[in-house]
């Protein structure tokens, strides 16, 4: 053979294949790996904290507090031990990665940490715990336009109670339609339910009138801080405590006029605490009354842009009553800025799931993926009888996994069950395409290895196109839900056909001649 | 010896045809009357049907669980989550149908479970609550039957293009079809409550199916060196280490997972049914096919 002298060189098929595994590897691992890394993640900062306001952040890298450095979750809660038992204010210096940030707070900083990931790989929701839901318009198609509005809305409220963390986007499905997809990564608690489903229409009415609603169009801005936004008293009453809210909104012109209009025509009711008009201005969340507010004499019929609006919270306890209130009040500082959606929403799928079974289930999937493995060798080996083809066939299925792994932590895509289901299905068709690489290659025929090789890929890119055009429709059916296992196929039967299959062909090539 | 098997197989390979033939004919009248019996075409497990899926972490009584359960609710179906090596029970998953996955739907399950555990489930925390509205997984449902359904065309018309001859192109296609029908047939006689990972088990099937019946379709076809039965024997030497190769990982694979994921169960329970098929209609339905078709050529 004339190959003699370049034989031992590697094709260039081969080096491809070492280099795209390279690649996969370090979209896995990262560049220094992550598996190496000392310190502890920031997973979430509580929003306004003094841990927030001085620069912490979530997926910042903890890596020093006071000095002591924080190699694992261990050290990080050594570190804070001990230090705020009293009520004074002390200062802690925290290192991360990048920036340094100096706290003084009597209470440890209201950050959740976690272990650094092992690897890039970033598994779904069902592996990893966390909340998802899927919205759709009660009694309504939604438009792409509508979905994309609703989407919007749904982020600024969101970012409006202080929830980052949360993702939130349109998605559609095979009949065109349209829903919005909430979801919440981690264990985080959140009242997903609460915050999507309702509505979250404003109404401010006298009698039967509408004065204003929550929005931009009647609103045109909403005190949330100083003196004009707060908690201003808690009283104990029979059933316990309740504290009452108060802050200032400033209405458009159009919205001040109508108030002029409705309340010019009512009557003064003279009372021993002052002089109000007969009716009230009432405040509705969802149609549900809020709180009435009575109207001094001095409005009857003004132009007026200023309003206060007021609310109370209660709880058993001063401290509850306190909190309740001023949940309420941010609620509806949320409702009015960001106004009403002309539809009620209802949630069609809600999935609440806990990480505890995630880690262990990831062990047995690779326990699982081990033992079909090495059944797949000992069968090649006792039909081939040769070492090398099977270890050529096996390490070939080996870098075929790391492959759709490393792209997937590339493209940052969510492994979750379906996908594992899809890695499955892709080692399974990459082996009996191997198997047809082997055997055209041994074919007791009087062509060359290379003409048996080339034979073996017609069959296999025929069998690729098939597969491909069949997993094209499961890519929009319900909702894009089974996404992941047609993406990790695609990714897996793709790079197959492009990298492992030539490479593995050049292998066979070798080891036959 | 080998002659002598040669000859057997020459006379009687259309008389081979019988055993799928019957056994399509079966499926099909099988299917017919399980449609107009149950006006559908699987038994739907919630994720089809809508209903709350809620696993809750620790050792519970199965039986005095389902017992409890079975008297508040219509219809309720409890399985068991298990360690693979200790056997040592690590969750239950209890579905419940329900109506809708509003406020109202999940607080009344959780608090008939929570009356029985006697504890308060946390969802997220110590419990899992997963909730598919009905209206939805109807919705689902269908998507999921056009995708089949346009997988399956696809699959058809990138067939045709690589055979470009009926006869060929159909067997391949008729055989994926095969595999299908008679997985779905066993799964329902054995009562198997499908979710859509089921549905999607068989569009893989779809792909395995396909992967050995063009090997064999090219081999008889394209290729001319030695006899028909030389080559259909080359064909099922390789075809047949491809089949076996995925059904042993399948099997294995399915041992592992079912203590744990009865997601991945179904879709590894579809799959080795419906290889075993694929075994019969590739190398009876499809080679008996070919071989009448290009004896008939000649």
């Amino acid at each position: 053979m004339v190959y003699g002298e370049e034989k031992m060189k590697l094709s260039w098929k081969i080096w491809l294949l070492i280099i795209v595994l390279g690649f996969s590897l370090l979209a896995m691992f990262g560049m220094p790996p992550t598996f190496l890394e000392k310190g502890v993640l920031i997973t979430s900062v509580e929003p306004n904290s003094i841990a927030f306001e001085q620069g912490l952040r979530q997926g910042q890298i903890i890596t020093n507090i006071d000095g002591t450095p924080i190699e694992n979750l261990e050290s990080f809660s050594n570190a804070l031990q001990g230090k705020f038992n009293s009520n004074e204010n002390i200062k802690i210096i925290i290192q991360t990665k990048n920036s340094e940030a100096i706290l003084f707070s009597n209470h440890v900083p209201n950050i959740t940490v976690a272990e650094i990931p092992k690897t890039n790989i970033q598994t779904g929701l069902d592996l990893a715990g966390g909340s998802r839901a899927l919205v759709q318009a009660e009694d309504k198609k939604l438009s792409s336009i509508e979905i994309n509005d609703l989407v919007d809305i749904t982020r600024n409220r969101f970012s409006e109670f202080g929830l980052a963390d949360i993702n939130v986007f349109p998605v559609s499905d095979l009949t065109g339609n349209h829903f919005m997809l909430v979801e919440v990564a981690g264990a985080t608690k959140t009242d997903l339910e609460e915050l999507i489903s309702k509505q979250g229409k404003f109404e401010a009415k006298i009698g039967n009138e509408t004065v204003f609603i929550g929005g931009e169009r009647d609103i045109a801005s909403v005190a949330r801080s100083g003196q004009d936004s707060g908690i201003y008293s808690c009283d104990q009453s029979q059933e316990g405590y309740f504290c009452n809210f108060r802050f200032t909104i400033f209405l458009s012109e159009d919205a001040a006029k109508r108030h002029a209009e409705i309340t010019k025509d009512l009557e003064v009711n003279v009372t021993s605490k002052g002089s109000y008009l007969s009716e009230s201005l009432d405040l509705f969340v969802d149609d549900k009354l809020v709180d009435s507010l009575s109207i001094g004499e001095g409005l009857k019929g003004r132009v007026t842009t200023q309003i206060s609006i007021s609310g109370s919270g209660s709880g058993t306890t001063r401290n509850e009553a306190y909190d309740d209130a001023s949940k309420s009040m941010h609620k509806l500082q949320t409702i009015l800025i960001t106004g009403s959606l002309p539809y009620k929403l209802e949630i069609v799928k809600l999935d609440t799931i806990s990480p505890v079974l995630g880690k262990e289930f990831i062990k047995s999937i690779f326990l699982a993926g081990f033992a079909a493995l090495l059944m797949v060798t000992i069968i090649i080996f006792a039909r081939y009888k040769k070492f090398k083809s099977s270890m050529a066939l096996l390490i070939t299925s080996v870098s075929e996994i790391i492959i759709i792994l490393g792209i997937a932590s590339f493209i940052k895509w969510n492994l979750d069950l379906p996908s594992i289901a899809g890695i499955i299905a892709t080692i399974g068709i990459g082996i009996d395409q191997q198997i047809i690489i082997l055997d055209e290659a041994r074919q007791k025929i009087s062509l060359s290895i290379k003409q048996k090789l080339k034979r073996a890929l017609t069959i296999i890119l025929g069998a690729y196109f098939t597969a491909v055009v069949a997993l094209i429709p499961l890519l929009w059916a319900g909702a894009g839900l089974l996404k992941g296992f047609a993406i990790t196929t695609l990714i897996g039967i793709t790079s197959g056909v492009l990298i492992t299959r030539p490479a593995f062909a050049d292998m066979v090539k070798r080891i036959e001649e | 010896m080998k002659e002598q098997t040669e000859k057997w197989y020459n006379k009687n390979y259309k008389l081979l045809l019988i055993i799928p033939v019957a056994l399509l004919l079966f499926s099909l009248i099988y299917m017919a009357i399980f449609y107009s019996n149950n006006q559908d075409l699987i038994y739907k497990d919630i994720s089809l049907t809508g209903g709350t899926s809620v696993t809750i972490f620790g050792k519970i009584n199965l039986f005095d669980l389902e017992q409890t359960l079975s008297e508040k609710l219509e219809e309720v179906n409890i399985r068991e989550i298990s360690n693979l090596i200790t056997r040592e029970q690590k969750a239950v998953i209890i579905e419940i149908k329900t109506e809708g996955c509003n406020e109202l739907d999940v607080k009344q399950t959780k608090k008939i479970l929570e009356d029985y555990l006697g504890y308060e489930l946390v969802e997220g925390d110590n419990a899992s609550f997963e909730c598919t509205g009905s209206s939805l997984s109807e919705s689902f449902y269908k998507q999921l039957l056009v995708a089949i359904l346009f997988a399956f065309f696809f699959m058809a018309i990138v067939v045709f293009i690589i055979f470009r001859t009926f006869v060929p192109s159909m067997t391949v296609i008729l055989s994926a079809f095969a595999d299908i029908l008679m997985a779905l047939t066993l799964v329902n006689i054995f009562g198997m409550k499908m979710s859509s990972a089921g549905i999607i088990a068989l569009l893989m099937l779809i792909g395995y199916s396909v992967d050995t019946n063009i090997l064999l379709t090219t081999r008889l076809l394209k290729r001319h060196e030695g006899t028909v039965n030389q080559r259909i024997f080359g064909a099922f030497k390789t075809g047949i280490t491809m089949t076996l190769t995925s059904l042993l990982a399948i099997v294995i694979a399915l041992l592992v997972v079912k203590s744990f994921s009865p997601i991945l169960t179904q879709i590894f329970t579809i799959l080795s049914i419906g290889l075993c098929f694929d075994i019969l209609n590739t190398w009876v339905t499809n080679t008996s096919i070919l071989k009448w078709y290009m004896e008939k050529k000649k």
